[in-house]
């Protein structure tokens, strides 16, 4: 009896201590939310008010018309889903190539691999500012989505590597014998069975790319061509700022990855994990 | 003696190296556009980075001049160098630290039989997950001196009396980024932490509660010991991320007011490309390096150690 109520207790206390954490670290949400979500002279008012005294959704309806947003997060989507494409295209046959066979340079491939994952881009600025200008990529897309894939490739290399190990060279090995060629044994075999490591790869790649002001910063100049970080950037005024617009953009920003959040949450901590926790 | 055994020996390694490469020439042709990518994406302004820094090369024209070592000098004969070292060492440090122990607090609690978990686990991953630009600008508009919701706080919990510009103060403002960088970057540590956790075998618990070990002698003699190799790898990763933090930064402060919460990277940022001074730029960025790879061969020299098969 006494045993039990001491257990209760302590569930009681690791739920308090949860839910309090998870006050603390959703607290930015809620204060974003009901800035949007205020009058806003409400918002530009002393005291504070921490509960908003009524709620309108105007925001929502004039940020359409006031800001790039829509045109921010269609280009968000392009530059993500070119940044997926360009990063697959290469990660997978490079990554099937070193599962599948044993050659001279390969280790030290996958190791410089590696080293590039912790090549931040930041550091590399400067010389890829030098070179995507002589290549004459200055603002265009691609000026953004080539150094992204660049740095996502070494994860989905990795990734898929250490999947396609685990898939038997069996299963290969007899649709050769009924006739298969090599590209379709790949997609109809071995890329179904990493489904897996694919949605990993594929969402880690599209938040990377959704997520990243510094390319757009630096190499896109033309603001039709701007992302959601991007756009949220440059409504920081030096002097003056629209608030309750900014804090509305950045709102309709996130959620689509929220919703891929909520989908694919299991791929994305298998993803985080697959570096640091061997098993 | 020697010649002679080189010269029988050099045409056959040849002869073998060719026939290895003919064998394999799938595998190598399916890695080559992968290496091609990375070594003119990644290699190539490595390169180029390193050139530059030579040289005294505006943006803004092709006109480039030759310094040798003069911006290197430059940069180590100025204080705002040892001011930089400083504040980044201060801003990864207590990033890092902030970062780990919250995440740590978080994969504890999330360990037991949690009702719920994975929408706990959700929710503490979206910070990571959404821009960070726009969580600075949240950040931004939460500090706000006249209304910014944590003065409002502060001044209902009576810690202040009167609205604080935390971002505005030079005395202050890092600590303003910091905290939004610890937020930020926190979710990664409890989720590498909680499957670290995952994987202790529960019997070293049962055996210790057998022995009558109290929870914090569990944690102290077991959860540590066996946690040591993840919180190394995951504090290294947070440790090289929290270093190049640019995002963040940049969207808050850009690096002021008068550089007090700059790092080397923001430096990296402004000289190079706001200021237009590539060559100069070009020679922080290799300082930068030299961190990167320090950073780096502690990683690889723990990842690829016991030599694991790859």
């Amino acid at each position: 009896m006494a045993g039990r109520n001491r257990s209760t207790l302590r569930t009681v206390r690791v739920y308090g201590v949860l839910l309090a954490l998870l006050g603390i670290m959703m607290f930015p949400f809620y204060v974003m939310l009901t800035s949007t979500l205020k009058p806003e002279n409400e918002l530009f008012s002393s005291p504070v008010t921490l509960v908003p005294s009524e709620l309108t959704i105007e925001a929502f309806l004039s940020v359409w018309g006031q800001t790039d947003v829509l045109l921010w997060v269609a280009n968000s989507f392009l530059i993500s889903l070119g940044t997926v494409v360009l990063t697959l295209v290469l990660a997978i046959p490079a990554a099937y190539s070193c599962a599948r066979n044993d050659f001279v340079g390969k280790r030290s491939f996958l190791l410089s691999v590696l080293v590039v994952q912790m090549f931040a881009p930041v550091v590399l600025i400067v010389g890829l500012f030098d070179v995507i200008t002589q290549a004459g990529l200055f603002n265009t897309y691609l000026a953004v989505i080539i150094p992204a894939a660049a740095f996502t490739l070494p994860f989905n290399i990795w990734m898929l590597y250490g999947y396609f190990k685990t898939i038997p060279v069996s299963l290969e090995e007899s649709a050769r014998i009924d006739g298969a060629s090599q590209l379709q044994i790949l997609t109809k075999i071995v890329l179904p069975l990493t489904k897996p490591a694919l949605v990993a790869s594929i969402t880690y790649t599209f938040l990377y790319a959704w997520n990243r002001l510094l390319f757009v910063l630096t190499f896109l100049t033309d603001s039709a061509k701007y992302n959601v970080p991007r756009g949220v950037f440059s409504m920081v005024g030096a002097l003056q700022t629209d608030w309750q617009m900014m804090l509305t953009v950045s709102v309709i920003g996130i959620v689509p990855l929220l919703i891929l959040f909520a989908f694919l949450e299991e791929y994305i901590v298998s993803g985080l994990t697959a570096g640091a926790v061997k098993e | 003696m020697g010649t002679v055994e080189r010269d029988t020996d050099r045409p056959t390694r040849i002869w073998r190296g060719a026939t290895h490469l003919y064998h394999n020439r799938w595998a190598y042709l399916l890695i080559a556009p992968a290496v091609v990518f990375l070594v003119s994406v990644v290699g190539y302004p490595i390169v180029e980075t390193f050139r530059l820094s030579l040289y005294q090369s505006p943006a803004d024209s092709p006109i480039e001049t030759y310094v040798g070592l003069a911006h290197y000098a430059a940069i180590l004969d100025s204080d705002v160098f040892y001011q930089l070292l400083w504040q980044t060492g201060r801003w990864v440090v207590l990033g890092v630290a902030g970062k780990t122990l919250l995440g740590l607090l978080i994969a504890v609690h999330l360990k037991g039989d949690i009702r719920g978990r994975k929408f706990f686990r959700t929710a503490f991953l979206i910070p990571w997950g959404i821009p960070y630009a726009i969580s600075a600008v949240v950040f931004r508009w939460i500090e706000h001196p006249q209304y910014g919701a944590l003065n409002a706080i502060l001044m209902k919990l009576g810690v202040i009396d009167q609205g604080i510009g935390i971002l505005g103060n030079p005395e202050t403002a890092w600590i303003g980024v910091v905290v939004a960088d610890i937020w930020i970057g926190t979710p990664f540590m409890a989720i590498i932490l909680l499957a670290g956790l995952q994987s202790i075998p529960e019997e070293l618990y049962e055996a210790a509660s057998i022995d009558g070990a109290r929870r914090w002698e569990q944690f102290r003699y077991i959860t540590l010991p066996q946690l040591k190799s993840v919180i190394f790898i995951a504090t290294l990763l947070s440790t090289i991320w929290t270093f190049v933090s640019f995002d963040v930064i940049w969207t808050m402060t850009r690096g002021g007011p008068i550089n007090t919460t700059s790092t080397l990277v923001i430096q990296i940022y402004q000289v190079g490309l706001e200021n237009g001074d590539l060559g100069r730029g070009a020679a922080y960025s290799v300082i930068g390096f030299l961190f990167l790879l320090v950073f780096a061969v502690s990683y690889l020299r723990v990842y690829t150690r016991g030599g694991d098969e790859l």
